[in-house]
Parts: C-alpha cells; sequence; structure tokens
C-alpha cells in the first residue's frame, strides 16, 4: 500500500452539530467527561470549534471548523520531538501513528503540535457500572498519564486490510475504511481518501481553488484541507489563535 | 561459627551480584512493567464475535435506520444506514453514543412507589384496583404503532380514555388540521419538491425532523451555493447553527414573527404576488416594521424574494396560526412542496372520556416526553427506560431501553409519504424490565399481542402493492414475492416507503387572520433529544469543548 | 569440600582467614542467586490453572475427520477470526456425549446443555493495544498454523497453562526458556518475535501495523 490518507472538510456544510465529535470519541473509546474535566482538560480527538467574523448583530458571520489531528507530512512536529519515539509517520498510509502505551506522558508533543490537535489523558477512564460492554474491542482503552490523537479511525483500516486479506485481494475496499467522523456528519462535510490517488475525488477537492489548509505557511503539509466559498473564511486560515472558544477574525 | 553483620552484608552482595546473571531482575523489571500497564480498574472492551445488525432506532419519532456493531453480543457502536430514504445515511449527534444508554446510571431497573422500591406485582395490584376504582387514561406519545392499538382497545374495553402527547413537528401542523378538517398524523411537509423553505426558527439543520433528511437536501442542494436551487431563509432573534448555514438569516426581535408573517402577508397581497385568496393581515406595515425591527423595504424586499422561488413552504418549530397563515397565502397547504396530504392510513384516533380531573389514574407510555405532566391529581403510572429526575409520578416503572424492545414505527412525523418500519430487540432486558403493553397483558389477556398486529400490517402493506422496501437494495412491493418476505425485510432494518401522495389540494377555510401566536422559545440543543437522559459522551459538546451551551435540564 | 574445608581451617590470626570466609560468603550469595534465578524462579513465576477440560487435538483430527485447523479455527468471510471457537461449533458435533471419557460430561452436561460458553485460558492471548490478524498472515502471508504455534494441533493430551503471576499473560508470550536462549522457532510471541520473523521476510510494517 502507498497511500496518502487526507481528508478535505467543507466548511460551509458544517452546521457544528457535533455528530463527528460524538462518533470519534465512541469509537475510539474515549471515556465521558470527568466532572472537573473542561474544554483545556478534555479529551475531544475531534473537536469542533466555533469562528466568527467579529462582527456583532445582523453583519455577524459564523463558521464551525472541525479541528483534528492534521497528519502532518513533512518534518511532522510531534514525531521529531517524542522523546520516546512513540509517534512515527506511516510509510505506507502517510498516517500519524502513535502508540500511547509507549507515551510516558511529558506532553512535549502537545506543546509542538501547531494546532492543538493531541490531548492528554489527566485520569484514568472511567464509565458507568456496565457501561465497558460498550466498548469498541477494536482501539485498546489508555489509562492516564497518556498522551492520545486522532489516528484516523486506525482500527477500521485494520478491519478493510483482514477483509481483503480473507477475500484474497491486495488492496482494499475504499469503502469499507470510512472513519467514524466521516460517517457520523450529517451533511457529508467530510470527504476523506487518499490524497495519493489522482482518480480519488478527495484529490481533486484538495487541489481546487476553495480549499487552504490551516497555518499552510509553516510548512508541515497537513493532510487535513478545508474548503469554503467564502473568503473570509478562508482569511482565517494563516491566523493563529488562542486555545479558547472563539477564535475571531479582525 | 557465629553469623556476623559481616557475613550478612557479604551474603547480600554476593545475591545481588548473582541475580545479575540470572533472569530474575530482567524478567521482573519487564514483568512489572507489563503489570503497571494493566491496572484491574481500567476496563477492557468484551471479546467476541463482531457481527453488524441492521434496524431502526425507536429512541424518538424519526426512526432513522441504524447499523448496530455488535461485540460479544453487545452493542458497540452505532451508524447510519445509507439507503434509508428519508436519512440517507445521517443520525443526530447523539445517536452515535446511543450503545451506551442501557447503562446510563439513571437507568430504571426496578419498580418505584413514591421513592421506595416496590414490585411489579404491587404495581399490578394498584393498577387493577385504580381501574376498578375509576375511569383510567393511557398516554401515548408516539401513536400509530402497533403498541398504540394495545392501549386504544384496552381504554376501549375499561372505559378510560386514550390520549396522544404529539412532539413539536406534529403540533406545527395542527393550524392546517384545524383549517381543512384532515387529522394532524395524515400532513406532512414536502421539502423534497420545495425551492424556498423559510423557517421561523425551526432548527432545520440541527435537529428538526428526522435529522438526516434536511441536512442531506440542503448540502446537496444549496451549501455552499451563491444561488442555490434550494433557498434556506432562516428568521431568528440570534445566530443559531441553522441561521449560519442558511442562504439568507433574517434578524427579527423576539417574539415578532406573527408580526413579520403579518407583514410579508399584507406585501403579498398588495403586490399581487400570490395567486391563492387568503384574510389580509390587521397590521400594517409599518406596525410590523416597528415590531421586527426591519424596515419596511426589507419586509418587501424578503416578501419578493419568498415569492420568487416557489414552491415556498413556511416551518414553524411548534404551533404558530398567525406565522402558518402565510402558507395558505402562498398556496403551500395541499401543494407539491408545501404541507402535503400523505394519503389515507389511519390517522391517531383519540378516545376522549372523561374530563381529566375525573380521571383514577393515568399510565404514561415511555414514548411520552419526561416533561409531560397530566393535569389532574390521578394516580400516575410512569414507564420510563431512564430517570430524569423530578418526577411527580407515583409509580415509576422500568421500561426497556435501547434496542430492546419489539416494536414498529409508523410514518415519520415530518415525511410527506407514509412510512413503516420495524424495530426488531437485539437485545433481552431483564426480567424486571417491562414495557407498558406487557403490563397491561398481564391484566387483561384478551388484548391483540404486538407480533400479531405488526404480522397484520406486514400482510396488509403487500396486498395494497404500493410503495418501496427499502432494505439492501430497494424493491417495489407490486415485485415483493410474500408478505412474509416483506415482513423478513423489515424486521432487517428495511424501511417500506409509500408511492408519492396523488392527493389533491387541502382546501383551508380561513377566514380572517388568526391572531393567535405561539410565543418563541429557543429550543435548547438538548431538548430536540427525546430520551429523558444525554448519553455521557454528549460532555464532548458542552464541557470538553465550547461548542454548545450546557443543557439546560439535563446532565449526561 | 576440600575447598571448603581449606577455607574454613582455622588459621589463628591470619588475614587470610577473614578474607577466605568473607570470600566463602560472597560465592555462596552468588551460588544461591544462580540457583534460585534458574532453577527456583522460573517454578515460581508461573501458576498453573486449569482449562475447562481436558480437549486433546488428535483426538479431533483423527477420530472425527476435523483434519485440518480451520475445521473449527475459521477466518470469517469479514476477516476476523474465530480464536478458540465458540461452544455452538463443539455442539455441532457433541449434541450429546460422543465418547466416556469425564472432559466428555463435562463438556456436554456443564457447558452445551446449559447454552453456556466455555472460559478457555487462551495460550497466545496479547495485550489489548495488539492487533494480530489471522487473515493476512495465513491468507496473504501464506503462513501455516505450525509456524507459530507449533505441533500443538497434534496434542494428545491438554497442555498445562502457566500463567505469569506478575503480568498476566501465559507462558507462551515469553517462551517456555527463561534466558530466550536455544529456544523453538515457535516458542514465545513477544514483539522481538514478530519483528524477527518481518525482518527476516524484508515485510515492513509501521506501527499501525500491529498496534491499535
Amino acid at each position: 500500500m502507498n497511500a496518502r490518507y487526507g481528508m478535505v472538510i467543507d466548511l460551509d456544510r458544517c452546521t457544528g452539530c457535533g455528530a463527528c465529535m460524538i462518533a470519534c470519541a465512541a469509537e475510539n473509546n474515549v471515556p465521558p467527561a470527568q466532572p472537573r474535566a473542561t474544554y483545556r482538560t478534555g479529551v475531544t480527538p475531534m473537536l469542533v470549534r466555533k469562528a466568527t467574523n467579529g462582527q456583532e448583530g445582523a453583519l455577524r458571520r459564523e463558521v464551525f471548523v472541525p479541528i483534528t489531528c492534521m497528519q502532518c507530512e513533512e518534518e511532522t512536529p510531534c514525531v521529531s520531538v517524542c522523546p520516546q519515539q512513540a509517534v512515527e509517520v506511516d510509510k505506507a498510509t502517510g498516517i500519524v501513528m502513535q502508540i500511547p502505551q509507549r507515551c510516558l506522558g511529558c506532553r512535549y508533543c502537545m506543546t509542538a503540535c501547531p494546532y492543538h490537535a493531541r490531548y492528554f489523558n489527566w485520569w484514568d477512564p472511567q464509565w458507568p457500572a456496565g457501561m465497558e460492554n460498550s466498548l469498541n474491542p477494536g482501539v485498546a482503552v489508555r489509562m492516564r498519564g497518556v498522551v492520545e490523537k486522532c489516528n484516523l479511525c486506525h482500527a477500521r483500516l485494520h478491519s478493510a486490510m483482514a477483509k481483503a486479506a480473507a477475500e484474497g485481494k491486495r488492496e482494499i475496499d475504499p469503502a469499507d475504511y470510512v472513519p467514524a467522523c466521516v460517517e457520523a456528519c450529517p451533511t457529508g462535510a467530510i470527504l476523506f481518501g487518499n490524497l495519493a490517488d489522482e482518480k480519488d475525488p478527495v484529490y481533486a477537492a484538495a487541489h481546487s481553488a476553495d480549499s487552504f489548509r490551516l497555518l499552510a505557511r509553516i510548512g508541515t503539509e497537513p493532510k487535513i484541507h478545508y474548503k469554503s466559498t467564502q473568503a473570509w473564511i478562508r482569511a482565517l486560515a494563516e491566523r493563529s489563535t488562542e486555545h479558547s472558544g472563539e477564535a475571531q477574525h479582525g | 561459627m557465629k553469623v556476623s553483620r559481616r557475613d550478612l552484608l557479604l551474603g547480600s552482595a554476593g545475591v545481588a551480584a548473582g541475580l545479575v546473571f540470572t533472569p530474575v531482575p530482567w524478567k521482573l523489571l519487564g514483568d512489572a512493567s507489563i503489570w503497571t500497564q494493566n491496572w484491574p480498574w481500567i476496563p477492557q472492551p468484551a471479546h467476541g464475535p463482531i457481527e453488524t445488525k441492521q434496524s431502526v432506532c425507536t429512541l424518538c419519532a424519526a426512526g432513522c435506520g441504524i447499523r448496530v456493531r455488535m461485540a460479544a453480543g453487545w452493542p458497540v457502536g452505532v451508524s447510519g444506514v445509507s439507503t434509508h430514504p428519508l436519512t440517507k445515511g445521517a443520525l443526530c449527534p447523539l445517536a452515535f453514543a446511543a450503545q451506551q444508554l442501557n447503562w446510563h446510571p439513571q437507568r430504571l431497573r426496578e419498580v418505584r412507589h413514591r421513592g421506595r422500591a416496590a414490585s411489579w406485582a404491587d404495581a399490578k395490584a394498584a393498577f387493577e384496583k385504580a381501574c376498578s376504582e375509576g375511569p383510567v387514561a393511557i398516554v401515548d406519545g408516539r401513536p400509530g404503532r402497533a403498541a398504540s392499538s394495545v392501549f386504544e382497545a384496552f381504554a376501549a374495553k375499561h372505559t378510560g380514555s386514550y390520549q396522544v402527547v404529539l412532539g413539536p413537528e406534529n403540533r406545527a401542523l395542527l393550524p392546517y388540521a384545524e383549517w381543512s378538517g384532515v387529522p394532524v398524523c395524515a400532513l406532512g411537509y414536502d421539502l423534497e419538491n420545495a425551492r424556498t423553505v423559510v423557517s421561523f426558527g425551526a432548527s432545520l439543520l440541527d435537529g428538526w425532523g428526522t435529522p438526516g433528511r434536511f441536512t442531506r437536501l440542503w448540502s446537496k442542494r444549496a451549501a455552499g451555493q451563491m444561488d442555490p436551487p434550494l433557498r434556506l431563509i432562516q428568521i431568528e432573534p440570534s445566530l443559531s447553527r441553522t441561521a449560519a448555514r442558511a442562504w439568507r438569516w433574517v434578524p427579527v426581535k423576539e417574539g415578532s414573527e406573527a408580526a413579520l408573517a403579518a407583514g410579508l402577508a399584507r406585501v403579498l397581497i398588495e403586490e399581487r404576488l400570490t395567486s391563492t385568496k387568503g384574510p389580509v393581515p390587521p397590521m400594517t406595515l409599518a406596525e410590523a416594521s416597528t415590531q421586527t425591527g426591519l424596515s419596511i423595504e426589507e419586509i418587501r424586499d424578503l416578501a419578493r424574494t419568498i415569492a420568487a422561488n416557489r414552491p415556498a413552504v413556511v416551518i414553524t418549530p411548534d404551533a404558530n396560526p398567525a406565522v402558518a397563515a402565510l402558507n395558505v397565502l402562498l398556496g403551500a397547504v395541499g401543494a407539491s412542496g408545501g404541507i402535503v396530504l400523505r394519503g389515507k392510513r389511519r390517522a391517531a384516533s383519540t378516545i376522549p372520556g372523561p374530563a381529566n380531573n375525573s380521571l383514577r389514574a393515568v399510565l404514561i407510555d415511555a414514548t411520552v416526553p419526561w416533561e409531560y405532566v397530566p393535569q389532574s391529581d390521578a394516580e400516575v403510572f410512569r414507564f420510563a427506560a431512564w430517570d430524569g429526575g423530578n418526577s411527580k409520578a407515583d409509580w415509576l416503572l422500568p421500561a426497556p431501553g435501547f434496542l430492546e424492545e419489539l416494536t414498529d414505527l409508523p410514518t415519520e412525523p415530518t415525511s410527506a409519504v407514509e412510512t413503516y418500519a420495524i424495530a426488531v430487540n437485539l437485545l433481552t432486558p431483564g426480567a424486571e424490565i417491562k414495557s407498558a403493553t406487557q403490563f397491561l397483558a398481564q391484566i387483561d389477556g384478551s388484548l391483540p399481542e404486538i407480533e400479531k398486529v405488526i404480522h397484520a400490517r406486514c400482510e396488509e402493506l403487500f396486498k395494497s402493492r404500493a410503495g418501496t422496501v427499502f432494505a439492501a437494495k430497494a424493491v417495489a412491493v407490486a415485485q415483493s414475492e410474500s408478505a412474509q418476505k416483506l415482513e423478513e425485510q423489515l424486521r432487517g432494518g428495511g424501511v417500506w416507503m409509500n408511492d408519492a401522495p396523488r392527493s389533491g389540494s387541502l382546501p383551508c377555510t380561513l377566514k380572517q387572520w388568526p391572531t393567535d401566536a405561539a410565543k418563541s422559545r429557543a429550543l435548547d440543543w438538548a431538548s430536540l433529544w427525546a430520551p429523558a437522559v444525554l448519553p455521557p459522551l454528549a460532555g464532548k459538546l458542552y464541557q470538553e469543548s465550547n461548542l454548545r451551551e450546557a443543557p439546560a435540564r439535563r446532565s449526561a | 569440600m576440600l575447598v571448603t574445608a581449606f577455607l574454613l581451617e582455622p588459621k589463628l590470626g591470619t588475614k587470610g582467614t577473614i578474607v577466605r570466609r568473607n570470600l566463602l560468603v560472597f560465592l555462596s550469595g552468588i551460588a544461591l542467586a544462580l540457583v534460585a534465578g534458574w532453577a527456583v524462579f522460573p517454578k515460581v513465576l508461573y501458576v498453573q490453572k486449569d482449562q475447562p477440560l481436558d480437549f486433546y487435538h488428535k483426538t479431533h483430527g483423527e477420530k472425527s475427520g476435523l483434519a485440518t485447523c480451520d475445521s473449527c479455527h475459521v477466518v470469517a468471510a469479514n476477516g476476523e477470526f474465530s480464536g478458540i471457537p465458540r461452544s455452538e461449533v463443539c455442539a455441532g458435533c457433541h449434541t450429546e456425549k460422543l465418547g466416556t471419557t469425564e472432559a466428555e460430561d463435562i463438556l456436554v452436561l456443564d457447558y452445551l446443555k446449559q447454552g453456556k460458553e466455555m472460559p478457555w485460558l487462551v495460550y497466545s492471548r496479547q495485550p489489548a493495544n495488539v492487533w494480530f490478524s489471522h487473515a493476512i498472515h495465513t491468507r496473504r502471508g501464506g503462513l501455516a498454523c505450525t509456524e507459530c504455534h507449533g505441533s500443538y494441533g497434534e496434542s494428545d493430551q491438554q497442555r498445562v497453562y502457566e500463567q505469569n503471576r506478575i503480568s498476566g499473560y501465559s507462558r507462551d508470550i515469553w517462551g517456555h526458556s527463561i534466558s530466550r536462549l536455544r529456544r523453538a522457532p515457535h516458542d514465545g510471541m513477544k514483539m522481538t518475535d514478530c519483528e524477527s520473523c518481518h525482518r527476516r521476510r524484508h515485510i515492513e510494517v509501521g506501527c499501525f501495523g500491529c498496534h491499535q
């Protein structure tokens, strides 16, 4: 396999419903919030943030931006700082692979990530009694003290690979590998596919005039693209913001 | 030979030196590190065969198609069904964590009588006593089901009343039902054929009706386009999610929707933008302008925009006659793209029975929203799977939860055509869980059985030769092999959908412009979620992020 | 003996006595450690646990025509591996007792007739964050079952399950040789064992090739 999995997220279609956040947490066995957790200490491998055009009243405009690991291709910041070598860019798929069980919890990668897309498990995971029966067996549960992030629903890629092998095929069927957020989105705002395949719809979308990447100027070559027909939204791409609820333009 | 301290030290040194050349320290280090990664309090997923089953969600009346991934017999993941004709694979946000609901801390697992644990036998005795002492009412939150026919039968036989609680999308259709004399459950919204949708605060892109239906439609036909074939105009005081993505957002002052509707109606009549005859609203444009905060020119422009791309339809979040009248004027009632009549299937019939204040007992089905409070001092028998807190009910009776009950789903509340689906119980609840129909069957064994009613309905569908079953493939009923096969497909998660309605207009008699207006209330996002409790993961949306506001009344 | 006698021989007042005694004590320490570490430790580290009943692969192979491993250990169409088969697979033949052994009694009476699953202890159980696909290794890789599982398929007695008291995993994971020297090719299922095979065959997989 020589794929480069990535996404193009259409911000004109994202309604900020949060289905992707819930589906991601359910798929990846992310525990429900501890009573003391806040947006700074929570674990949300997919996080939808709101940005506005800074105006109030009738002139106010809002956009919802789903933020996830950008799967940086070049000089991946988290890979370069990890003292444990717990994270690596997969040569076969382009996915930035992190093994939480190898992490020692120094959180250097969280500092290094320009997109604040990494989350630390401040607490041991806790579910109400019996709810562990609803855990996804394809994903290992993390204990406290380790960092985690989006891994493009690697468990689903595994299932697709096993199914292809059982059917005697060398390549997976793309319909079998759909990350949870992509599947959950009610407006189909997230387009997922192989950016290395020119025939894949995601390739055309990523190369269209309306598409952009966040903080492209720092050169990490993220594989998560965004698109919008609205200029004020595209202009948000090169701004970095404080890690708060809203980002403002101007 | 005395063993001295030096001997001990030297001996220990020797042991230590020797140990280095044994597997002990190295193996212990390795094993200890593995031990630290396997704390017993870290939950592990269940191991077992993985299966995927298709069914229909029963948490609200929408009945979205769901694919449930099961491991070792437990549901571990929920996703949509792309071949479902209404949802096209979409679900509401919280549905993706629905598999957690059955283990919610507030799950009801025992009968409770005024706060104390009781037994089903106690509840049965109390209910039978109540039935013998006076009239009993049964309240149903989802009319038209097989269970509903059981409730109706019980009420008829035991001189009780059968009452129905409608959801907001159904209630919004009440004005048209009144004006045209048609039962409200026979009306639907034909959004697929509309070209302009004017929403007076209805969260069309965030939880209105069947979640996927309008979002998919809008995504395909409107999103990101400057001049889309489907124009969504959102009229709302603040920038909601729907307003933020709408083609036009019209910010009006809070509570002024009726005034805007009146103003728009005036323009439509004055500028002859509509051919349908209707009553003239008493309000002048100047008054409308003052109340809404829009200028007269803005109101005129809006009316022209709405009339420019027909069919146009107006949608309100709840019953709002003063705004609904606008649909009459736009010619949207009984026409394609508007409020339509969806066939002549049996509508919800209520058995009125005695007045509420003379009732001896009220039995509330689990499908009735938790907030519903019967207006009487009757003894309340409340069925529910989850305890929403602060219940005034005398009896709390544990009902089946998610995927735990065999039930059928009558036409989805907002659909333009009739639909039918069956939800098979993929899980078997314990003996302490009973549905209201099971409870009533214990009291009166002659009541119809759910399985038999569903079977009869499938036979009826098959004989009608109408519509299509959307299973793995869409198959016209006329080409279906047998009623048995049809039932099997529905039990496997398929959905039946009728052909497009052929019926024509719905004549509405509207003598004067209604002055009755609903108070506009911002619907909390969590209140559009039907069950009494939110799944624990809901906290991601408001506690571990700033995406949504914390819900007003419920906790996860 | 002579050495000890020599070392213990009192030579009053000489430093040599003390040094020799010290050396003796030290060497005894080493000896004690070596014995404890190599002979006692492996026995004490593992605890033996019982399987629900005695199962002999050989009987099933010979007598019932279940000649190949995949008669019961199946790779499903969706790529999932059945692992140790569920009771319903055994019930396929053992609806009633087929033999006269005690194992047969336990199987039919205690489990099959009560519809219960047998709580087998899995020798090759890996940690939760390990992903191993039998479909990929047997179909794409063309590996025979014996490559990793040895001749277990011909067992004519129930192999004892030994569990590491500290880590909780089966002894099969580390392998029976406590030093991991001179071990059989299929003895041991640690990450290094997977890695060495992959290296030999030049099959590169990233972290997520084996982890989840």
